[in-house]
């Protein structure tokens, strides 16, 4: 594996973006442009009675002030197009685009917006999934089956924005009934916010042409253009996604967003206009998580063995489907619920509701750390309460080789109990940190383990090489690197194909016009599709090395030689990847943790992330991905919701939105178990979605092993724990 | 475009005839902005002249005399909590004053905007009212000095006139050799603002026996709040368990907590009693 | 109309601007000079962006008006650069030193000290203030001292590898 991590040359875009000279979409500069902002509803749901712009227009270096009366393009959305560019008639969420904006600097922009007037006339409003699922509550939409790309039809309640329903083995409440034990718990993960520090941004340009060329803050540049055509009613070819870095995307950044909007204000002006959020719109009114209510009904037999699982879960999927991509805009992550276990009766449904909230979308493992902290949490729950010890309850459950997945997978490789057995060792090597003088007696400890499994996908991706006259090799992809090391591993796999020294590899994204297909960076997808085209690209270049007679040259004089006498050539491969791999990840994490008897703070004391790997194709950048990994899943654990009150969100800023900061980490231990079985010709596993999912269990099962008490809500507050510890006074 | 004046007088008088002759909602006091700043940003204060101290002489003066540290408005909390001054005479100002926000808010915060800014959950009233500090209002009309409590009136409402500038903070010496302390509880993340912060002040005879006792909590109350029935508590007997309890009891009945991210109102005012007792026991204990 | 005008220097040269009350040094850098590698996240002071070096101190630029920067020495990622590549003559007193840039720079990129980048600019500032006024800090202080400096993408532990490599580096050097 040494020889392949290309030697301490580094991340690819590290220069770059140490000098400060990777352009984010922020910081494209076009002459001429204009900046946009935007208008938007005070109110959850609300009919527009009248929209007066004089005002706004009337400032001198105001260009445009749109409303949704004068924008003809379609609604949008990465499956289901049910979001309008900006609202008509009817706003459905606080925080909706009402009008738009486009003037000379970003300050008069918004000082313009400021002015715009808008009546509303309230209307009801729903904001709990439970509740918009009932007969009789306000319809967030009057027929939301008649939006292109809908899964839903007239029968279904007119707030359903989605179900899904996994099914595996004999009926689920036939054998609960004949369970002897059965545990039933209700957990909540609330809305959270990606916490990507780059705002969203775009900046687009309706050419005289009439075309269009766009940069975004979007980490999917083919899809984005596919959905920006089926909006604006563009041919594909006539829109132009330019390459451009993404700060941070974490499932939130594959959406149009606000390009739509952007687009009109270029059309309406003749102008390039850039359209930057800030961060409190950021946090309000993008795609954030879905909140999640899941209920978990467990049954083990009297051995001590799990017979069957029934998943419900609720989830908030807010006013519009716009920004999920899954086929039936619903997370796929429920349907890893109990997957690390042999349990022969499965059933699971997740209902993903309309309500007047803000619009949600995927982040990081989407619906797998709602399933896993339900579902990790009534393992460990159903342990403790037979008197086993929980990590002995899960290993006589685990998953081993050769058993069928909860679904029926037939996964080539199971390997919990391996990588369960190395987190338990590192955890045990680890002493708890001494008790401190006088507050010895104010911290009870405990640990806890939670085990997660995740299964790798395929997707499509192109790469293209162009051969240099220096001997040099540049590397065409489709897709940024939003931070995950993709054109890093590219470039580490074109090394080590053609043996070429650092250095000689350069990757470069392409614009949209460049290359034909990519399915983007998400799923964790990446590394394994595009490692792949990039080894089949290399080989179809040695083929053509051999054709020209160039094969017995070193390398780099083969290239530079191939470029001279085709100075036009690029050697292009694609790989598509659409068929089950039954390949998957496993990832135990085991929490150390105290807490204050007296307080409720939950201190993470040392935390254990083990994992299941296969080949590394690139070292430095695995470990940032597991690393980066886990302590967001400490996030979720201990800080970060999206607060809602009567619809709206109340944490607009970092102080309320609270993201981990260096101080507030405990030692983090990393233990890879290698000898895995990954997919393709390098034989990878992914890693981008692993290292964030079961922290959160794990952390509440070890407050569960310290003071006994079950925290069945996200984060885990010290408020929380408190308050479960002294019930009475909690009533008080 | 919304023209906007820095501008900075080169003495005391000057900026307080400058501060006399406007109109508050045009003039504003800028100390380093980082409690302003924000609120510039989204347009909640729209002044037409910041009003900056940097030039005026003594401003930026830190001193300790006989009589107590005195400390000019536009120190920056960093430099308040590198001074060896500040280390040496009152160390749990320094370290305090090391703890507010990040690094870049410290380069920047004066101390005299963190006391006019009066968000009642900031870390440094509470201690400053467990040091007996005093505050100095200077305007044309005169000069008045107050105690802290009374320059405290709600949340960001301070007894400061429009035409008043802070000039300085004074804490007597007889706030010295003191055994002090001061919690800052941040259950969530270290970067928050306290949920509650609680600072006490004692001092002791040789016997044991309490003399003096100041203990005042942040976070908990309208504004940053001393509470004299938890002093009465303590002072003159020996600091025993009950005497620290019932200190602690008397904190949970005085604050006036409210709901937010970092607590709800019930669990604050049970943790102001929880981090009282536990200040006060680390106090006592203390050789 | 348009208000007063100021003067302030950005990287070491003289730079004109309107004094706009809606417009802050953040802006202003990026907006109007170009300097676009001073990035803009939460706003209000918490994630460190921002982070530019104002008369000896590192400051969040989303938070200081430009007619309070008038007169005042301000410094970028891009002079930053600058210093590291040895293109400055007659830094400031204050600003790190040209070697320590470099061992910065460098730590970061065999650390794996970022990703994204977004947060990249900010967080070298903060090591090269915090290195520069103590070469080798105690982990506690690295810790506290960069609390301000948000990263959504490393989990912090490339950032902290990178401090520690830089100061071993830096220290090996500052000693004679
Ligand atoms: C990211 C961030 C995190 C923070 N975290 C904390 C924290 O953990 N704990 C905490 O306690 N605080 C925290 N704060 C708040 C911080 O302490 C205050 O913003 C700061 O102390 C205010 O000082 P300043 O000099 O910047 O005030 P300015 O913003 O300049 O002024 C504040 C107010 O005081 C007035 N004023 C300023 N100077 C004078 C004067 N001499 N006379 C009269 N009026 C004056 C101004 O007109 C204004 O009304 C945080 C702030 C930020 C931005
Ligand atoms: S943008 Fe300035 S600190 Fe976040
Ligand atoms: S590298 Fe992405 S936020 Fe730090």
């Amino acid at each position: 594996m040494a020889e392949f991590h290309a030697g301490g040359e580094g991340r690819t875009d590290a220069w770059v973006k140490l000098y400060g000279q990777a352009v984010y979409a922020g910081d494209v500069r076009v002459p001429g442009m204009l900046y946009g902002a935007l208008v938007r509803s005070p109110y959850p749901h609300a009919r527009i009675l009248r929209i007066r712009t004089e005002a706004a227009r009337s400032l001198p270096g105001v260009h445009a002030v749109l409303t949704g009366e004068d924008v003809r393009y379609g609604t949008y959305g990465r499956r289901v197009r049910d979001m309008p560019v900006l609202a008509r008639q009817v706003v459905r969420f606080a925080g909706e685009r009402v009008a738009a904006v486009a003037a000379e600097s970003p300050e008069l922009a918004r000082e313009a917006a400021a002015l715009v007037e808008v009546d509303y006339e309230p209307l009801p409003a729903v904001f709990d999934p439970e509740e918009a699922l009932r007969p009789g509550a306000p319809r967030v939409h009057e027929a939301p089956w008649t939006y292109p790309g809908a899964v839903t039809g007239p029968e279904d309640p007119p707030n359903l924005q989605s179900r899904r329903v996994w099914q595996h083995g004999e009926e689920v409440e036939a054998v609960l009934a004949r369970c002897r034990y059965v545990f039933d718990e209700t957990y909540f993960v609330p809305a959270a916010h990606q916490g990507y520090l780059e705002p969203h941004g775009c900046l687009a340009w309706w050419k005289p042409d009439g075309s269009v060329e766009v940069w975004a803050s979007n980490k999917s540049p083919h899809r984005l253009r596919a959905q920006l055509s089926a909006c604006l009613g563009l041919p594909p070819d006539r829109i132009r996604v330019m390459p451009l870095y993404v700060g941070g995307d974490f499932g939130g950044k594959g959406s149009p967003m606000d390009v739509p909007v952007c687009v009109a204000l270029s059309e309406a002006t003749g102008r390039p206009v850039k359209l930057v959020l800030d961060y409190e719109e950021d946090l309000s009114c993008t795609n954030p998580r879905h909140a999640s209510k899941v209920r978990v009904r467990l049954g083990v037999d009297g051995e001590g063995r799990l017979r069957a699982l029934d998943v419900r879960a609720v989830a908030n999927g807010g006013a519009y489907a716009a920004f999920k991509p899954a086929e039936h805009v619903n997370l796929n992550g429920f349907g890893e619920a109990g997957n690390t276990y042999r349990i022969p009766s499965v059933r699971i449904e997740s209902l993903i509701a309309y309500t007047n909230t803000v619009p949600r979308g995927h982040m990081r493992s989407p619906g797998s750390l709602e399933a896993n902290f339900a579902v990790e949490s009534t393992v460990d729950a159903a342990a403790r309460a037979l008197g086993i010890d929980p990590l002995e309850f899960r290993l006589r459950n685990v998953l081993r080789t050769g058993d069928l997945g909860t679904l029926g997978e037939p996964w080539v490789e199971a390997r919990g109990e391996e990588v369960a057995q190395a987190a338990a060792a590192a955890l045990r090597e680890s002493e708890p940190q001494a008790p401190v003088g006088r507050d010895g007696g104010r911290w009870a400890r405990g640990v806890g383990f939670a085990f997660y499994c995740r299964a790798a996908h395929g997707g499509t991706t192109e790469v293209a090489l162009l051969p240099q006259p220096d001997g040099s090799l540049v590397v065409r992809v489709p897709f940024p690197d939003q931070g995950g090391g993709q054109h890093t591993v590219v470039r580490n796999v074109v090394q080590r194909e053609l043996g070429l020294p650092a250095g000689f590899v350069r990757v470069e994204q392409a614009d949209t016009s460049q290359l034909a297909t990519d399915s983007g960076v998400g799923g964790s997808r990446v590394s394994l599709t595009a490692s792949a085209a990039a080894a089949s690209a290399c080989a179809e270049l040695r083929r053509r090395l051999e054709e020209e007679g160039l094969a017995q040259l070193p390398v780099q004089a083969a290239l530079a030689e191939l470029a001279r006498r085709w100075p036009q050539e690029v050697v292009r491969a694609s790989v598509s990847v659409d068929e089950e791999l039954w390949v998957n990840s496993v990832c135990v994490q085991a929490a150390r943790v105290a807490v204050d008897r007296d307080t409720g703070q939950v201190r993470v004391e040392e935390l254990v992330t083990a994992l299941d790997v296969a080949e590394v194709l690139n070292p430095a950048s695995h470990r940032a991905q597991v690393e980066g990994g886990v302590v967001m899943g400490l996030g979720s654990a201990l800080l970060e919701e999206l607060v809602l009150e009567d619809g709206r969100v109340v944490s607009t800023n970092l102080h309320d939105y609270r993201l981990p900061s260096v101080a507030d980490l405990p030692r983090l231990r990393v233990v890879l178990v290698p000898g895995g079985k990954g997919w393709g010709p390098h034989g990878v596993k992914p890693v981008g979605e692993l290292t964030n999912v079961a922290v959160a269990a794990a952390v509440a099962n070890g407050v569960a092993d310290a003071v006994g008490v079950r925290v069945r809500r996200l984060p885990i507050s010290a408020e929380e724990v408190y308050q479960l510890m002294h019930p009475r006074e909690g009533k008080a | 475009m919304r023209p906007l004046e820095y501008v900075t007088p080169h003495s005391l008088a000057e900026a307080l005839e400058r501060l006399a002759g406007s109109d508050p909602s045009e003039t504003v006091v800028w100390g380093g902005g980082t409690a302003l700043g924000p609120l510039l940003r989204r347009g909640l204060v729209r002044p037409r002249v910041l009003l900056g101290l940097e030039r005026v002489a003594g401003l930026q003066d830190l001193s300790l005399a006989e009589d107590g540290l005195r400390v000019g408005a536009l120190v920056r909390l960093a430099d308040l909590s590198r001074s060896p001054v500040v280390r040496g005479s009152l160390p749990l100002l320094a370290e305090a004053a090391g703890r507010v926000g990040n690094v870049r808010v410290r380069n920047a915060a004066t101390l005299g905007g963190h006391l006019a800014h009066a968000d009642p959950a900031q870390d440094l009233p509470p201690v400053l009212l467990a040091l007996d500090a005093q505050v100095r209002l200077e305007s044309v009309r005169g000069t008045r000095t107050l105690p802290l409590e009374r320059f405290l009136v709600g949340p960001l409402q301070t007894a400061r006139a429009d035409d008043e500038l802070l000039t300085e903070v004074w804490v007597p010496a007889a706030a010295f050799g003191r055994r002090t302390a001061y919690v800052r509880f941040t259950p969530r993340s270290s970067q928050d603002y306290p949920t509650v912060g609680v600072a006490a002040s004692l001092r002791v005879d040789a016997d044991g026996v309490c003399r003096e006792a100041r203990v005042a909590v942040g976070g908990a109350a309208p504004t940053a709040l001393r509470v004299p029935a938890a002093e009465a508590a303590l002072v003159g007997g020996r600091l025993t368990r009950e005497r620290c309890r019932d200190a602690a009891a008397q904190v949970e009945s005085a604050v006036d907590p409210w709901d937010d991210t970092r607590g709800s109102a019930r669990y604050k005012r049970a943790m102001a009693r929880v981090w009282t007792e536990r200040v006060l026991e680390d106090l006592a204990s203390e050789a | 109309m348009t208000g007063a005008v100021v003067e302030l220097w950005v990287n070491g040269e003289p730079v004109r601007a309107a004094a706009d009350g809606a417009e802050f040094l953040a802006e202003f850098l990026r907006e109007r000079l170009g300097l676009v590698g001073t990035k803009l996240g939460c706003g209000i002071g918490v994630c460190g962006l921002c982070t530019v070096w104002m008369d000896g101190r590192l400051v969040s630029s989303c938070l200081v008006p430009v007619a309070v920067a008038a007169g005042r020495q301000v410094w970028t990622v891009e002079g930053l650069v600058a210093l590291a590549e040895g293109r400055v003559h007659n830094p400031p007193p204050g600003l790190p030193r040209p070697e320590l840039v470099r061992a910065v720079h460098r730590a970061f990129v065999q650390c794996e000290g970022l990703q994204c980048g977004i947060c990249t600019a900010g967080q070298v500032w903060a090591v090269c203030a915090l290195l520069s006024e103590e070469p080798v800090p105690p982990e506690g202080r690295v810790r506290e001292f960069l609390a301000g400096n948000l990263c959504r993408c490393t989990g912090y532990q490339g950032i902290l590898r990178a401090v520690q490599q830089a100061s071993e580096e830096w220290a090996q050097r500052a000693a004679p």
